[in-house]
């Protein structure tokens, strides 16, 4: 009994960090459960299987022999380093078109204009009909070619196109559809800006404007250290979407080695490369933003800092102001 | 009399010199180098908003209008966007003739959406919160699996993932699709837990600790305080999970296989494979319900029809949620922030 009571009272009295430790553990268990049950086996059989390979398909046996299946992605397959430079090149350049564009959409969607829910839905038509079979079909057909078509010469006019000749139309066609699947595949970012762009406070904005403020400065200084965090999530999720969505030839390649040749060792090593390769940008962009984020954390941190200085930073704080 | 003569005179003056005024002053106001700025940042504005949406929007008029075109407006490149006659038949051909089977896969695509959607957000706002503002062993370390869980697609992970469903006895069920979203997986999960650990990043603490001070318990706290606040992101998890489960076509192909199960979008593949080479219960079937074979019925009219029925509740659905964004809701009521 005695015992009993006292590890009730020791249980009572729980300091701050353990209970802080213990809730934030109970918030993430979901994950964490998730994680044993749906992600861990996959990932772990994928990364052994990167150093082996199937053996016997019915019991799924893997057999580990090394780094063969790496050197042979490297040094031997002649399709995968093209085709991943390939995939990199794309995908850095249109990061930073899609996230311009987006931003500069989601801005002025985010403003009180007319029409502004009819402007919303035509900005996120492409994105409803999604990345799947629908948009599939009309990519078949050709749309994204014939929305800025030259050859119609609505844009630039005939006597011009004549000029060029053949050769250049059809960069320029394939330029002009480039940049309509690019402006098309902004719809989550404008959608995830959009929402970081809710959650700045007007009441700083009228604050920016009483100082004086030009709206230059108030996009640079209040809107978008406000939506860094969104920034973050935006950057990195366009990383990833860039290298993983369907229409990837790198991904679709891996697939045709890893399932339908039943390559299941070389398969899981290129896609381990890839993921390394994406881990490390995604990492680097956590450090960079990590800098400039601005969060309560960082703010209540700032404000520690300031206090402790306060005695010599008079100064400086008039002057910033 | 003289009196009221002067009085009116100078009325009319007056008058006079108000107009004048007025119009001066509206001369001001409209010359003005200011005014004449914005009016023609405004117009820019529109002009831009205007030729971007029409490059958003194509695709939907494509669609749309080539849904309603007859066999010989196909045809025919003059007819762009006006066909010579709306040919509402295309779409009670592609719901009637076995082809879409609309209501019953629509519902089964709606069960799937539903309730991975309510997944999603729960595990997200949820894991997310926790991320965002405790710190407890081995935090970076399950961040990073969350990163992992985003970076890994999910189609080099299908074989594994086939096994495991396979053991639980959960293939040809929805579960694969709908048990995983609870815990912040499924389709695109991480993404969720992701998001919401942004937004708890930029919510003052203070209302928390205010309630905690109160009495209020931690489970309390989120699911009365936080969980509210977070409406803004909530919306867009909500719209960018229906979207997504609606079109998702790779994980329900392999996990279901039954033909009872199926979903609305792999159904295009169908149509158009039918437009193409219409088989021969379809020739059957045509003529039983009196329709002419060949062309003039399945053609590409048809699929766009079908297509534009698949899509259309994604569209209407985010007609009405995006009346939710709104901007700049006092989201913390707290002021000095």
């Amino acid at each position: 009994m005695a015992d009993n009571k006292t590890v009730k009272r020791r249980r009572k009295r729980l300091t701050m960090a353990t209970k802080e430790k213990l809730k934030g553990l109970l918030f993430v268990s979901p994950f964490i459960v998730g994680c044993c049950a749906f992600f861990l086996y996959p990932i772990i059989l994928s990364f052994l299987l990167s150093f082996g390979d199937v053996t016997n398909i019915i019991g799924f046996q893997i057999e580990l022999y090394g780094l063969d299946n790496y050197s042979n992605a490297f040094f031997q397959d002649t399709e995968f380093m093209p085709k991943f430079y390939e995939v990199v090149g794309n995908t850095f350049i249109e990061f930073p078109l899609k996230l311009i564009a987006a931003l500069i959409i989601a801005i002025m969607v985010n403003k009180d204009i007319k029409g502004k829910s009819l402007f919303r839905i035509a900005f996120f038509i492409p994105f409803l009909l999604g990345s799947g079979e629908v948009m599939n079909q009309l990519l078949n057909q050709g749309v994204d070619r014939q929305v800025l078509s030259v050859a119609d010469g609505k844009i630039i006019p005939y006597n011009v196109l004549m000029y060029f000749g053949g050769n250049i139309m059809e960069t320029v066609s394939t330029i002009f559809g480039k940049i309509v699947t690019v402006l098309w595949g902004s719809g989550v970012q404008i959608l995830l800006f959009l929402s970081g762009l809710q959650s700045i406070s007007p009441a700083l904005y009228e604050a920016a404007r009483i100082d004086g403020a030009t709206e230059w400065e108030i996009f640079w200084k209040v809107t978008i250290p406000m939506i860094s965090p969104m920034l973050l999530l935006n950057f990195v999720y366009t990383i990833v979407d860039g290298f993983t969505n369907m229409q990837n030839p790198l991904l679709a390649y891996i697939q045709q080695k890893g399932f339908k040749e039943a390559k299941f060792g070389f398969g899981a090593a290129m896609g381990w490369i890839y993921f390394l390769f994406i881990g490390v940008l995604v990492a680097i962009v956590f450090a960079i933003m990590k800098k400039y984020m601005h969060t309560n954390e960082a703010e209540e941190v700032k404000k520690r800092r300031d206090k402790s200085k306060r005695i010599f930073t008079i100064e400086r704080t008039k002057n910033r102001f | 009399m003289t009196r009221a003569n002067v009085s009116s005179q100078s009325n009319e003056q007056r008058t006079d010199s108000k107009l004048k005024r007025f119009g001066i002053r509206a001369w001001r106001y409209i010359s003005s180098p200011a005014r004449i700025k914005q009016l023609i940042v405004s117009a820019a504005m529109y002009i831009l908003l205007i030729g971007l949406a029409f490059v958003f929007i194509y695709p939907f008029l494509y669609m749309f209008v080539t849904s309603l075109k007859s066999n010989s407006d196909l045809g025919n490149y003059a007819v762009q966007w006006i066909p010579s006659s709306l040919k509402f038949e295309n779409y009670s051909i592609v719901t009637n003739v076995k082809l879409l089977n609309y209501w019953k896969y629509a519902k089964n695509t709606l069960i799937v959406t539903v309730l991975s959607t309510f997944g999603h957000i729960m595990a997200g706002s949820f894991v997310g919160y926790g991320f965002a503002r405790f710190r407890f062993p081995f935090k970076k370390i399950l961040f990073g699996l969350v990163m992992l869980a985003f970076i890994v697609p999910t189609t080099t992970l299908i074989v594994p993932l086939y096994i495991t469903y396979s053991r639980l006895a959960w293939l040809d069920t929805y579960l694969p699709l709908i048990v995983p979203t609870i815990f912040g997986f499924g389709l695109n999960g991480a993404l969720y837990i992701f998001l919401f650990r942004q937004f708890y990043l930029t919510l003052p603490k203070d209302l928390e600790n205010a309630a905690l001070i109160d009495g209020c318990s931690f489970f309390k706290t989120y699911w009365k305080i936080v969980f509210p606040l977070a409406q803004s992101t909530l919306v867009v998890a909500m719209v960018l999970s229906v979207v997504w489960h609606w079109n998702d076509a790779y994980e329900p192909g392999i996990y279901v296989r039954l033909t009872n199960l199926q979903f609305l979008p792999p159904r295009i593949r169908t149509i158009v494979s039918m437009a193409n080479a219409p088989s021969e219960d379809m020739f059957d079937l045509m003529q039983q319900l009196g329709l002419d074979d060949g062309e003039d019925t399945l053609n590409n009219a048809v699929v766009m029809a079908g297509a534009t029925l698949i899509s259309a509740p994604v569209l209407v659905f985010f007609a009405f949620a995006q009346k939710k964004f709104i901007q700049g809701i006092e989201r913390s009521g707290i002021t000095g922030e």
